[in-house]
Parts: structure tokens; sequence; C-alpha cells
């Protein structure tokens, strides 16, 4: 083989890296390409991941539930997680990159699952594909917000819709319903959302919504009312069953109505109280409640039973609203001890309170106001027969100072003053107790025997003669008067003066007797100073001056009367006692005769040596006759006084039968009391006489 | 129990100046071009072979990192759908109380196919080397890498069945995630990887060193 190649060391030329490179590394290079840009697309593409935090997540699964908006599906939950504390569960949402932006502060998220109620089925499609989270924002962009806060419920106005919220408020005997329809007209043109409590559990709310375009027809003299149920009257007209839809029968409902146009158009978030039927709610309107509403709390230390919902609140006795809600409450934090206290809600009809500016900011300012000049609500009986209790919202004197809380939730809490309720049970027990203790059937057994006795002495002879004997009594008296006796009285009285004229006659003689006597000159003297005693006795002896000048009185009144014969006889007796009086021998007399007496005694003395005894012994026996004639005359004064007294009488009693008014009348009764006075004196006189018949004779 | 392979110089093809035809295995002088039986191009050593290798090879791995990560079945039923991975799927069948499947699924997808990159990757580096080993062990775990590589397609296999029998639309339906058509790439890219490693190779650390490629 002589071609065969040397063998000698070859060195192959180095070849190039392309040269060198194989063709296959191509295939690793793009499967490289390949998968770093499916990277960093999908990385690229990927949204932000933004969390949601809800109460609970039912069904919610990482990296299968969606988050939709408009049924579209925009993100997927990535994580589901708890918050810190355990007390939500985060859920992480991958979004999508073009509605990023829109995700922003007010968008609401809320799960969708499978909901059966009275008005249909919701979310059946969610039975199969699990439970989806559903979205609603607006459609402006204004930049993500990464956290958000679940809503427990799918929100009344969904993604799409628009409309007026506002709040619905239970009043007494209406309950709320869930996603109940609002009607108008029977037509559902909103919807109700979950009642919820107040915090003090007192009143029932809940949101509500009309949706556009009915919400122009909502304004603030629009009244609610509860349509649930039915209502069934049987009256003059017959029976009416009445219920809006079976639905609402089943499921409740509330309807509207604008009754009164003028009305400012409602605005978000306003109040209203749906009343429990359209009586009640159109009544309400010409009730004068057109302000809005103001809840008011009062807590009472006692829990009295008694309140009832609807009890009327007073104001100063002025009915502005009543009791919404009654709770009682335990709560030891708050109030220290474990006691019931009651917590009771009231609505005060802000238009009642008076004030022109009708808004529930100024009504509070008015009761805040109030408070401060001691205002307190207290509870007090309202009707003692079913011991129903109101509340009275009155000024206490001297109430501990308070403040209205206005800061409280839900509602102010307006300072409490101890109750007053009288305990109607023990005050009514009491009564009856009284009314059973009354001797009623003594008291009847009385009466019945007293009516008896009645009708017998009713009936009797004797009663029905009485108006008979009456009248006989009367022409008796009437005879009585006209007796000759008394018609005799006058003359009787004339013929007393004229003894009186005898005595004084008598006297006069003894006088003339005794002067006769005065042979000797002692005598005289003696008679002399007498004459002077008596005139010292006269000064004393007032009576008897006054008393004729009483009689002067007399006679002068009783001659003004125009009775001639009473006139007649009058004047002659004050003549004859004028006469008998105003004589100085009468005047002086019994102290004359004491004095005389004694001279007598001191001249008898004289005369004894003297030897004039006989004619002494003859003068001293007339005087002794004088003085039983005295003796005599006075034995008969009370018998003339008698008789005066009783001519008086006589002619007090004609004299008033000449009229009460008559000048002629007046005058004679003053005649007539003057005599009587003056039959007084000498009734004064006799007496003193009687009593010491000496003092006549002593002055004394 | 190491069977005794011979460690000392043995004479070679290539020694012998001769190459030998891969496909029809008939021996020709070195320096011919073509087989003269069956016209198939001669060479003694496959040009450029490590480098297709290790191409393949890393080609196989790249898909291979989303055929685990990608869901490789979505199953939609009724109530839910649900998307599991390789892993994934096998775990929850052993936590559903089929272990046996669980192994099964865990060995085919998971242990074999990362067998097969260890044992070429192992094999492509002890040729560049000297003294990697003894060639006659290498030499069979090639020809193990090479026999399983067709077996490997069993988790494609069994995700096609699936998605074209469990098709019955809302019911419930089967359709291939993303990680299966990375998985069938993978399972290729290492099958070609090992078709490319010239075998012959693991022979030429025992050629006496007079020559080097």
């Amino acid at each position: 083989m002589s071609d065969q190649v040397p063998d000698l060391p070859i060195a192959e030329g180095r070849r190039s890296l392309w040269e060198r490179m194989s063709i296959v590394w191509l295939v690793p290079l793009a499967a490289l390409v390949v998968s770093l840009w499916v990277a960093w697309e999908s990385y690229a593409d990927r949204g932000p991941l933004i969390e949601i935090t809800f109460e609970e997540a039912t069904g919610i699964r990482s990296g299968e539930t969606e988050l939709k908006f408009r049924d579209v599906t925009v993100g997927v939950v990535e994580d589901v997680g708890f918050s810190e504390t355990l007390d939500r569960v985060r859920v992480a949402v991958r979004l999508d990159k073009e509605i990023a932006g829109f995700v922003d502060g007010d968008a609401r998220f809320w799960i969708v699952q499978p909901e059966v109620t009275t008005q249909g089925v919701s979310g059946l499609d969610t039975v199969l594909s699990g439970v989806f989270i559903e979205a609603a924002w607006d459609s402006t962009a204004e930049g993500l917000v990464a956290s958000h806060i679940g809503a427990s419920r799918a929100p009344l106005l969904r993604t799409g819709q628009s409309g007026l919220t506002f709040r619905l408020t239970a009043g007494p005997g209406v309950q709320l319903t869930g996603g109940a329809p609002i009607l108008h007209k029977g037509v559902e043109v909103g919807r109700i959302g979950p009642p919820e409590l107040t915090s003090d559990g007192t009143v029932a709310r809940s949101e509500a919504i009309v949706f556009a375009p009915y919400d122009r027809l909502v304004s603030s003299n629009t009244r609610f009312w509860d349509t649930s149920g039915f209502t069934f009257s049987l009256g003059a007209e017959g029976a009416a069953l009445d219920f809006s839809s079976i639905a609402t029968l089943i499921a409740g409902g509330v309807a509207f109505d604008t009754v009164v146009s003028g009305g400012t158009p409602a605005t978000d978030g306003a109040d209203f109280v749906v009343f429990v039927d359209e009586g009640a709610a159109r009544a309400s309107l010409f009730q004068d409640n057109a302000g809005p509403v103001l809840n008011l709390t009062a807590i009472f230390e006692d829990n009295f039973s008694g309140l009832s919902v609807g009890a009327p609140v007073l104001l100063d006795g002025v009915a502005v609203g009543e009791v919404a809600n009654l709770n009682g409450i335990v709560d030891r934090d708050r109030f220290g001890d474990t006691n019931v206290r009651l917590t009771t809600s009231m609505v005060i009809r802000t238009s009642k309170l008076g004030l022109t500016d009708v808004t529930e900011e100024a009504a509070l300012d008015f009761l805040a106001a109030r408070v401060e000049n001691g205002l307190r609500a207290r509870l007090a009986s309202a009707s003692l027969l079913t011991g129903g209790l109101k509340v009275q919202l009155l000024d206490i004197p001297g109430a501990r100072p308070a403040a209205l809380n206005r800061e409280a939730d839900p509602f102010a809490i307006i300072p409490v003053a101890p109750a007053e309720i009288s305990d109607v049970s023990a005050t009514a027990e009491g009564v009856m107790e009284r009314i059973n203790n009354l001797p009623i059937e003594e008291l009847l057994d009385a009466a019945t025997a007293f009516l008896t006795s009645a009708t017998t002495l009713t009936n009797s002879e004797d009663v029905k003669a009485i108006p008979g004997d009456l009248r006989g009594l009367v022409a008796d008296v009437r005879g009585v008067t006209n007796s000759d006796e008394v018609q005799a009285i006058p003359a009787q009285a004339a013929a007393l003066l004229t003894e009186l004229q005898a005595l004084s006659t008598d006297l006069r003689a003894i006088a003339a007797s005794i002067e006769t006597a005065k042979a000797v000159e002692r005598v005289t003297a003696a008679l002399d100073a007498a004459t002077a005693a008596a005139e010292d006795v006269g000064a004393s002896v007032e009576g008897v001056p006054a008393l004729v000048d009483q009689l002067s009185g007399v006679a002068a009144k009783a001659e003004a009367l125009e009775v001639q014969a009473l006139l007649d006889e009058l004047s002659s007796t004050v003549g004859a006692a004028r006469a008998l009086l105003a004589d100085e021998g009468t005047k002086s007399l019994p102290t004359r005769l004491g004095d005389t007496l004694a001279e007598l005694d001191a001249a008898l003395a004289e005369l004894r040596s003297g030897g004039a005894v006989t004619n002494l012994n003859a003068a001293l026996a007339s005087a002794s006759s004088a003085g039983s004639a005295v003796e005599q005359a006075a034995a008969d004064l009370p018998d003339v006084i008698a008789r005066l007294e009783a001519l008086a009488a006589e002619a007090t009693a004609t004299i008033a039968g000449f009229g009460e008014d008559s000048e002629l009348n007046r005058t004679a009764r003053a005649a007539l009391r003057d005599m009587q006075d003056a039959a007084r004196a000498i009734e004064r006189l006799a007496r003193t006489l009687e009593r010491n018949p000496n003092s006549i004779i002593l002055g004394r | 129990m190491e069977r005794a392979y011979p460690i000392r110089p043995v004479l070679t093809a290539r020694a012998a100046n001769l190459v030998g035809c891969q496909h029809c295995a008939s021996a020709w002088p070195m320096g011919r071009e073509h087989c003269g039986r069956c016209g198939a191009r001669l060479s003694s050593r496959t040009p450029n072979s490590m480098q297709r290798v290790w191409a393949w090879w890393f080609a196989g791995v790249i898909a291979y990192i989303p055929a685990n990560t990608e869901p490789m079945l979505v199953t939609r039923t009724l109530l839910q759908s649900q998307e599991s991975t390789i892993v994934g799927g096998a775990v929850e069948l052993f936590l559903y109380g089929d272990p046996l499947i669980a192994l099964i699924i865990l060995l085919a997808s998971v242990g074999i196919p990362v067998a097969k990159f260890l044992c070429i990757a192992y094999l492509a580096w002890s040729v560049s080397r000297a003294g990697g080993g003894a060639p006659g062990p290498r030499h069979r775990m090639y020809h193990v890498v090479e026999y399983i590589g067709r077996w490997s397609m069993i988790d494609v296999f069994v995700v096609a069945i699936l998605a074209s029998l469990v098709q019955f639309n809302a019911v419930a339906n089967v359709t291939p995630g993303p990680a299966s058509l990375a998985f069938a790439l993978s399972v290729i890219f290492t099958m070609l990887s090992a078709q490319s490693f010239d075998s012959r190779r693991i022979w030429d650390a025992l050629e006496p060193a007079e020559r080097t490629l």
C-alpha cells in the first residue's frame, strides 16, 4: 500500500465557536426564551392583590372563587386567611389589571350565595358553581385601594341602579322584613333592607331604597305604612278583606303615598316612620306631625309595670309624643348594680314642641336648655283604673343638676326623676274596703224605718190637723191681741199712774204735815239740814233724772206716732210719770226721809227735854204712816214695772205691725227701745228697793 | 457484588482504524465517508454529540419546570372546577386513601424523569472526564435510560385518555392543563438527549492515551 499516508501527526485547524456549536442548542434556547417570555407576560399581566375582610367566608376557596363585577369575572381569590385576632376572614383577591383602578374607596364586596326567600330564589347559579364574591363600584377610577371590608349582605342598590336611600323606623306594631318590597299603588318601586335593632334594642330600623325614577315620589309629606298581613273589617258597608298581594301577605311589605303635595323632596338618609296601617299613616299627616321625629331615651331606675308602648309622653301636660319601645336592662358596668332598669325610648314630634325651627337639632337644643333648668322625665300614673303609666317631662324644682346626654347611642338620654305613682292597687283596695265596711244595711234599715214612720206620721190625723190647728192658733193669737185685757193695758197703766199720783199726793201731804209740825226752830233747822242732805242725795240718785229724760224721749217719739189712741195713752202716762218724777219731793224723797228721821231723832231728843212730846208723837205717827205708805209704794213698784214692760212689749208688737221699713216704724222702735230702757231703769230701781228697802230711807 | 469489568486499556474500533456503521452495524475502514452497504454516513464518534446531549437535556429540564408548577389536569364538575398539578394530585390521591396509585404517579412523573435527568447528566459528565466510573455499568445505565424513556409518556397518556373520555359538557369535564404539554415536551427532549448520547464514548476512557479526539 504505497499510497498510504505517512503516519504524521495532523493538527486539525481549530474551528470557530459557531462552527463548533451544534444547531440543537437552539432548542433549549427557544424553550428558555418561551418560558421566560410566558413568565414575564403572566407576571406583567397580573393585576394587583387586594384584601377583603369578611365576617365569614362561606364557600370561598382560594384559587377558585371568583370576583365578579356585573357577572363578569374580574378576579380570583388567591388566599383565604384570618385577621390577626382571628375575628374576621381575610380574602386576598387577584384583580384583573384593567379594572384595578376602579376598585377605589367606594367599592363594595359581598358574597353571593343561594338564598331562598319569600320573594323568590336568588343566587341559584351559585348552587352549582359555588359562591362568588360580587363587587360593585362606580364608573370613576380613583385609584386602587388595597384593603376593603366586605359587606355581609348584598347592598340594596345594585350596580347600575340608582335611587333614593333612606331609613325606615318601625312604628308601634310594625314589623319590618328584610327584602320586602316597597309598593306604590301596587307597583314595586323599592326594597327594604335587613332590619336592625338600635344598639339599645328598642327600635327596629332598616335601610330602604326607592329606585329611580320613582324616587321623585318620596317627599317630606310621604307616609309609609305596613301592608303585611291582611285587614278584615266588618262595617256598615259589609265585610272587607284587604291585602295588597300574596307576597306581602306572607313576607310583609311597605307601601307609601304622598297625600299632601308641597313637601320638599326627600334626600338620601332621610328618616321615615312606618305606620301600622294606611289610616294611621294618613291621619299622622294631619296631626301636625309634619316635623321630624326626635327619639329620646330615658332610663328609669324603677321598673314599674304599667308603662306600655304607645303610652303618651307629656311635656308640661301637653302630649308631644309617645313611648316607642320598652326594655328592661341590667348593666353592671354602667350602673354599678344588677338592678333591672327600664329603658324607654320615646318618639317626640318636634312640631309639637312649638318651636319655630322644626328640626331635630333645634328640638335637642331646646330640651337641653330645659334639662339644665330642671326638666326631667318621670313616670306618672295615667289611669287610676287600669294602672297605666305615662311619661311626664316636667320641671322638678331642686332637681340634682344633670344634662341631656346627646352623645348617647342611639338616642339622646334625658335624665329622670323619681316616679310619682300612687299605689293604685292599694288605694283601690282601700276604697273598696271602706265601701265594704259602710253600714249600708243598717242605714237602709234605718232609712226604711224612718220612711215608714214618716209615712205613718204624714198620714196620721194629727198631722193632717196641723194646718187647721195653726189656723186656730193664729186666730187665738189674734183673739188674745184683740182681747179686752190686752186692750185694757193702757188703761191699767193709766190707773197705775193715777195711783202714783195719789202716792205722790200722799207724800206731799206727809211732807206738808211734816212742814206743819215744824213749830220748833230746831226742827226747822233740822229740816233745813235735811233739805241740804236731800239735795246731796238728789245728786247721787242719777238714775232717776236719766229715767226721766228717757221717758221724755219716749214721750217725744211716741208723740210722733200716728197712733192717736196709743199716743194719748202714752202721753198721759208719760205726763203722769214726769209729774211724779219731776217732783222734787220724790226726787229727794229717800235721802230726805233718812235725814228727816235722823233729824227727827235729834228733834225728839230735844223735844223730850222741851215738853212738846205729844205733838211730836203725833208727828212721828204720821211720819211712820208716811213710811208705810212709801213701803207700800215700793212694793207696788215691781208690779208697775212689769206692767210697763208689758206695755212696752205690746207697743213693740203694735209698732212692728206698721211695717219694717217705714220711718214711723223706725221711730217707734227707737221709742220703744227707749221705753224698754226706761222700764229697765225702773226695774233696777225696784230691784234695789226690794233688795234693800232701807236704801230708800238711808240713801245707800 | 461488583462485576469485574476490565480497567486495562482495550483495543477500540477507532484504535484499530475501523469505523462501524450505526445503521447496519457493518465495519468499515476509518476515513470512509459512507457505508458501503446501506449508504449511511459514517463517523467514528458522532460530532458535537455532547453538545446535543446537553442542549436537549437543558431543554428537557426547562420544560420540566412548568410541567410541575402548572396544573396537569383541569377537572370541571357541576359543583366545582379543580386544577391539580402532578405532585398535588398525587398528594391528594394519597390523602384520599389511594397510596398505591399515588406512588405510581409519583414514580412515573417525578421519580423517573428526575432519575433520567440525573443519569444523562452523569453519563455526559463522566465521558468528558477520565475515570468517571466503570464503563460497563455506565453502558448498562445508558441502556436502561434509553429503554425507559419511551414509557415516560404514561402520564401524558392518562391525561389524554381522561380528557377524551370525560367530556360530559357541564356535568363533568376534564381538559389537559398546560403542564401536560410541558411534561410531554420534557419527556421528548429527554429522549432526544438520551439518543444524542454517543454510547461509544463511554469506552474511550479505556483507549490508550496516544490519541484524542
